[in-house]
C-alpha cells in the first residue's frame, strides 16, 4: 500500500510538470548552458526577415575576412551574411533558381561567394559590395553571375574550395558526379562518380549514397564518401577521382547506407568527420587510415562538426525526426562532453529550441555558428568555454 | 518526519483520510466565513449534474478531448500519466458510461514496453460517416531524454471509432516520436489535423487517401497553441508567435501567416507563475456556423475575441470582453484560461472559468469554477456562479466543453472525492484534496 501511495504521489508530482506540456525551470538542465549560447533571427522581424518556410539553414561558411555567409532552403533559398563586428544577420537576397543550397557555399581568397544550387544545379558567383549599407529587401533577387551547370541534369549537392589554387570542388545529385571548377579559366571538369547504384533497401531508399560535404586536406587532395561508405580521394594531378580501400565507420552490414555527414580539416593535418549513423572518426590523409572514435550520442547523424578556439571539436547530432544535441570532443584525451539541446531561453524576450540542424561553422574569434534547418529557423551562436 | 513506534500504517492512513476530509471541510467553511465577513450572502452557484467515469478512477486529466456527437453519445479522452489513457463515451439516452478501451491496447502497442498512449489531448471529431475521429498523445516526457529512443514514445496514432460496430480503426502512427498535442477533425475534407508536441509541427491525416502529411514547424514547444479552429470551408487556423494567426488552406495544401494580432496582454515571456505556460496564443476557439465567425479565449488574461476569417483578404480579429471570473477582471493574476468554451444552441457562449490556476495535479489549489456566459445577440457577459453538483461537491476545474444536439452543455473536469482506504479511487490531488474526473452536464435555462 505504501508503494501504491508513493507511486500515486510521484505521478501527481510529474503531472504538474507534464500536463501543461510546457517548459518548466527544470528543463534548463538538459539544454546548453544559457550563458554560452544565443540566437539570431534571420533579419529584422517582423517584416525584413527571411520568411518562414524559406529559412532552413543548410549552408554556412566563414569567409577569409571573418564574415559568416549562409544559405537557406525551402520555398526559396536566401543568402545572408553576419559580420561578427555587428552581430546580426543581414539577408542579402533570393538566390536565383534555388530552393536548396546544401553545404554549397564557398568563399574564395578574393572574397567572392560561390553558391551551388538545387534543383537547377548552377554554380553562381556573388561578389560582396558594401553589403551593410544596403537596404534589406526581402524577396529581391541576389545579384549573381551564373557560371553554368557542372553536369547537365544534375543539381549541386555539396561544394568546397581550395582557396590556395582557386579551384572549387563539388558533388552532384542524384548521380553523385564529382566535379571541379577552376575559377581563372572558368572551366568545369567532371571527374567521375562516387556511387554507381542505389543501395538495396526498402521502397523509401532511392538515393545513391555520397557524403554531404567535401574536404580539402593540406596537400590539396579532396575527400568524399561514396557507395558502401567507401572513401574517395581526388588528387589535383589526377584525371579522375579514385576509390580508396578505406570506409567510413559502420556496424558491419550497414555500410551500404552509410555516408559521411560532416568533414573537418584539423590544423594538425588530420581530417575529422561524422557519419550518418552518428560515429565520429579520424582520417589520416597521408597514411589513409580511419579511426573510429565512437558515438557521442545515442542518435543518428552528425549534422555538423567544427573546431573551437580551445582545440576541441564541437558537433551536433540528431536526425530529422529527432531533437538535436550539442557535444564536444577533446582530441588529446578522446573525451566527449554532452552539452545538451540547442536551445536559447532569453525570457522575457525570446525562447526557441532548434530540433534539426542543417549546418555549422566556426570563426577565429571562437564563435561556433549553428544553423537550424526547420520551417522556422534561427542562427545560433555558441561560445565555448575558454 | 519521525514516526512514533505505536503508529501503524493503517493509523497513518486513517489520519490522512481525516486530514483530507478536514481539508475539504475547511475549504468550504472558510469560503462561507469569508463571505460572512464581507456581509455577503452565500456565493451564487449554478448546479451541474455529474457522472464519474466508471471503473477509471485513476485517470488524472482531460484536455480538449470531448465531443457531443449527433446521436447523443458524448465522447471523452481520459489521460493517465505514466499509464494508458482511455476513450470513453457517455450515452445520454441510456445514462450509461462506456469504456471503449485503453489507448495503448487499441494502438496495438501493449506489452511492447514503449512509452504508453496516455491521452487524447486534442478535440475529437465526428465524420459524415458517423465515425468518431481522434489522435493520441503521450503522458510523460522526461525532459525529452527518451525522445526517439527505443523505450520512448513511438508517436501519435490517428484513429476512428465506429459507433455502429463498436470497433476502433487504427490508422497507424503519424508523427514519429511525437504526440498530437492539439488537434481537430474536419468532416468536409475528412482529415484529422494536429500540432505535435514537442516539435510543434502542423500535421494531418487524410482519411480517404491514407496520406500522412507534415507541413513543418509552427512554434516552439513551450508555446504551442492548444486549439485549432476549422471554418465551414475547411480552412484550418492556429495561433503562433506573439499572438499571431496562421491559416492552412487544404485546396493549396499550404500554410500562410496572416497579418492579424490577437488581443493578448503584452508582457513578453514571463518568469514566475507562467514559466511553464504559454501566454502568447489563443487557448481555445470555437466556430459559430450562424455568424460564420470564430470565438475564442486567449491565454494571458482570458480575453474573449471574435475572429472573422471571411472579413477582407486576411480576416479580422475583435476584442469582445473578458471571460474570467469578474473578481479577477483586469488583475495581474487571472487564473490561466481553460479549454472549456462552447457555443450553446441558445446563442450563448458557455465558458467554465477557473477559480485558481487549474491544471489537475498541477493546480495552484482548490477553488470552484464559475460558469460564464456571453450572449452573442446582446454582447452581455454573465457570471452564473460557482459550479456545484447537486450533492454540493464543487467543480474544481474543467478543460473541455461541447454542446449536445439537444442543447445540453458538457464539460470534463475534476471534482473532489473522499479517499477510500486501500483503494486508488482518485486520479490525483489538488490542494491536498483527492480529485476524480467527471463529466459535468448543464442544461441551459430558456430565457
Amino acid at each position: 500500500m505504501k508503494s501504491k501511495l508513493l507511486a500515486l504521489l510521484a505521478v501527481g508530482l510529474l503531472i504538474g510538470a507534464a500536463a501543461y506540456g510546457q517548459r518548466s525551470p527544470g528543463y534548463d538542465k538538459v539544454v546548453v548552458l544559457q550563458t554560452r549560447i544565443d540566437a539570431r533571427d534571420l533579419g529584422y522581424p517582423p517584416l525584413d526577415i527571411i520568411p518562414d518556410g524559406e529559412s532552413g539553414i543548410t549552408s554556412l561558411t566563414v569567409a577569409p575576412n571573418g564574415y559568416l555567409y549562409g544559405a537557406t532552403s525551402g520555398n526559396h533559398s536566401h543568402l545572408f551574411v553576419l559580420n561578427p563586428r555587428h552581430g546580426y544577420v543581414q539577408p542579402l537576397g533570393v538566390i536565383p533558381g534555388a530552393t536548396d543550397v546544401t553545404h554549397s557555399v564557398a568563399v574564395s581568397a578574393s572574397g567572392d561567394v560561390y553558391i551551388g544550387t538545387s534543383p537547377e544545379g548552377h554554380l553562381l558567383k556573388y561578389t560582396p559590395q558594401n553589403e551593410h549599407n544596403q537596404t534589406i529587401q526581402i524577396g529581391q533577387p541576389l545579384t549573381v553571375t551564373d557560371l553554368g551547370q557542372p553536369v547537365s541534369g544534375e543539381s549541386i549537392f555539396a561544394l568546397t574550395i581550395d582557396p590556395k589554387v582557386d579551384v572549387l570542388y563539388g558533388l552532384t545529385s542524384p548521380n553523385t558526379h564529382f566535379f571541379k571548377y577552376s575559377i581563372a579559366p572558368g572551366k568545369f571538369t567532371d571527374l567521375g562518380v562516387v556511387s554507381e547504384r542505389v543501395p538495396e533497401g526498402e521502397k523509401f531508399e532511392r538515393d545513391k549514397m555520397m557524403s554531404r560535404m567535401l574536404v580539402v586536406d593540406q596537400e590539396g587532395n579532396v575527400f568524399a564518401s561514396g557507395e558502401n561508405g567507401a572513401f574517395f580521394r581526388f588528387k589535383p594531378i589526377a584525371p579522375k577521382i579514385e576509390k580508396l580501400s578505406i570506409r567510413a565507420p559502420a556496424v558491419p552490414g550497414r555500410e551500404p547506407w552509410t555516408r559521411v555527414d560532416a568533414f573537418l580539416l584539423d590544423p594538425s593535418g588530420v581530417i575529422y568527420g561524422g557519419t550518418s549513423d552518428g560515429y565520429l572518426f579520424r582520417l589520416d590523409p597521408e597514411k589513409l587510415t580511419v579511426t573510429n572514435l565512437g558515438k557521442p550520442l545515442n542518435q543518428y547523424r552528425i549534422d555538423g562538426l567544427v573546431r573551437g578556439a580551445d582545440g576541441k571539436l564541437y558537433g551536433v547530432g540528431g536526425d530529422k525526426e529527432e531533437m538535436a544535441r550539442l557535444f564536444s570532443y577533446d582530441p588529446p584525451t578522446g573525451a566527449y562532453n554532452l552539452l545538451g539541446f540547442v536551445d536559447v531561453n532569453r525570457r522575457p524576450y525570446y525562447t526557441w529550441q532548434a530540433y534539426v540542424i542543417g549546418a555549422m561553422a566556426s570563426d577565429d574569434y571562437g564563435t561556433v555558428y549553428i544553423g537550424e534547418d526547420e520551417r522556422i529557423s534561427k542562427l545560433y551562436l555558441f561560445y565555448p568555454w575558454p | 518526519m519521525q514516526m512514533r513506534k505505536s503508529e501503524t500504517f493503517d493509523e497513518i492512513r486513517k489520519q490522512r483520510h481525516w486530514k483530507v476530509r478536514n481539508a475539504v471541510r475547511k475549504f468550504w467553511i472558510l469560503g462561507a466565513f469569508m463571505f460572512a465577513l464581507n456581509g455577503v450572502a452565500a456565493p451564487k452557484t449554478v448546479t451541474v449534474q455529474y457522472r464519474f467515469f466508471a471503473g477509471l478512477p485513476q485517470m488524472d486529466g482531460n484536455w480538449a478531448a470531448l465531443k457531443a456527437a449527433s446521436d447523443g453519445k458524448v465522447y471523452a479522452g481520459l489521460a493517465c500519466h505514466g499509464c494508458d489513457g482511455h476513450l470513453v463515451f457517455y450515452d445520454s439516452k441510456s445514462d450509461k458510461m462506456v469504456d471503449v478501451g485503453d489507448l495503448t491496447r487499441l494502438c496495438g502497442e501493449n506489452g511492447l514496453r514503449l512509452g504508453p498512449q496516455s491521452k487524447v489531448h486534442a478535440k475529437i471529431g465526428e465524420g459524415k460517416d458517423g465515425r468518431i475521429y481522434f489522435a493520441t498523445h503521450a503522458g510523460l516526457w522526461f525532459d525529452y531524454a527518451r525522445t526517439s529512443t527505443q523505450e520512448g514514445y513511438p508517436g501519435a496514432h490517428y484513429m476512428a471509432y465506429d459507433p455502429k460496430t463498436g470497433q476502433v480503426q487504427d490508422f497507424g502512427i503519424g508523427p514519429r516520436f511525437e504526440g498530437v498535442n492539439t488537434g481537430a477533425y474536419d468532416p468536409k475534407f475528412n482529415r484529422i489535423y494536429g500540432l505535435t508536441h514537442p516539435r510543434g509541427h502542423f500535421v494531418y491525416y487524410d482519411v480517404a487517401t491514407g496520406a500522412k502529411v507534415d507541413k513543418g514547424r509552427i512554434n516552439n514547444f513551450d508555446s504551442i497553441c492548444r486549439t485549432l479552429g476549422i471554418d465551414d470551408e475547411g480552412n484550418v487556423y492556429g495561433s503562433f508567435g506573439g499572438g499571431l494567426i496562421f491559416k492552412y488552406d487544404p485546396r493549396t495544401d499550404s500554410v500562410r501567416e496572416l497579418p492579424l494580432q490577437l488581443p493578448i496582454r503584452q508582457k513578453g515571456i514571463s518568469l514566475g507563475r507562467d514559466y511553464d505556460k504559454s501566454e502568447t496564443a489563443w487557448r481555445v476557439i470555437v466556430w459559430d456556423p450562424e455568424t460564420r465567425k470564430f470565438y475564442g479565449v486567449e491565454e494571458s488574461a482570458s480575453i474573449l475575441f471574435s475572429f472573422d476569417p471571411y472579413a477582407g483578404p486576411d480576416g479580422e480579429v475583435r476584442r469582445l470582453g473578458q471571460m474570467c471570473i469578474p473578481d479577477f477582471a483586469n488583475s495581474r493574476n487571472v487564473p490561466y484560461a481553460t479549454l472549456s468554451l462552447t457555443v450553446g444552441l441558445d446563442r450563448k457562449l458557455y465558458y467554465a472559468a477557473a477559480g485558481k490556476e487549474f491544471d489537475y495535479g498541477g493546480s495552484a489549489g482548490l477553488a470552484a469554477s464559475h460558469l460564464i456566459t456571453y450572449d452573442l445577440r446582446t454582447g452581455k457577459t454573465e457570471d452564473l456562479g460557482e459550479m456545484h453538483a447537486p450533492d454540493g461537491r464543487p467543480v474544481i476545474g474543467t478543460n473541455a466543453a461541447d454542446t449536445g444536439p439537444d442543447g445540453t452543455v458538457y464539460f470534463v473536469g475534476a471534482t473532489s472525492v473522499e479517499a477510500v482506504a486501500g483503494e486508488q479511487n482518485y486520479g490525483g490531488k489538488i490542494g491536498g484534496v483527492p480529485y476524480r474526473l467527471a463529466l459535468f452536464i448543464y442544461h441551459p435555462k430558456a430565457d
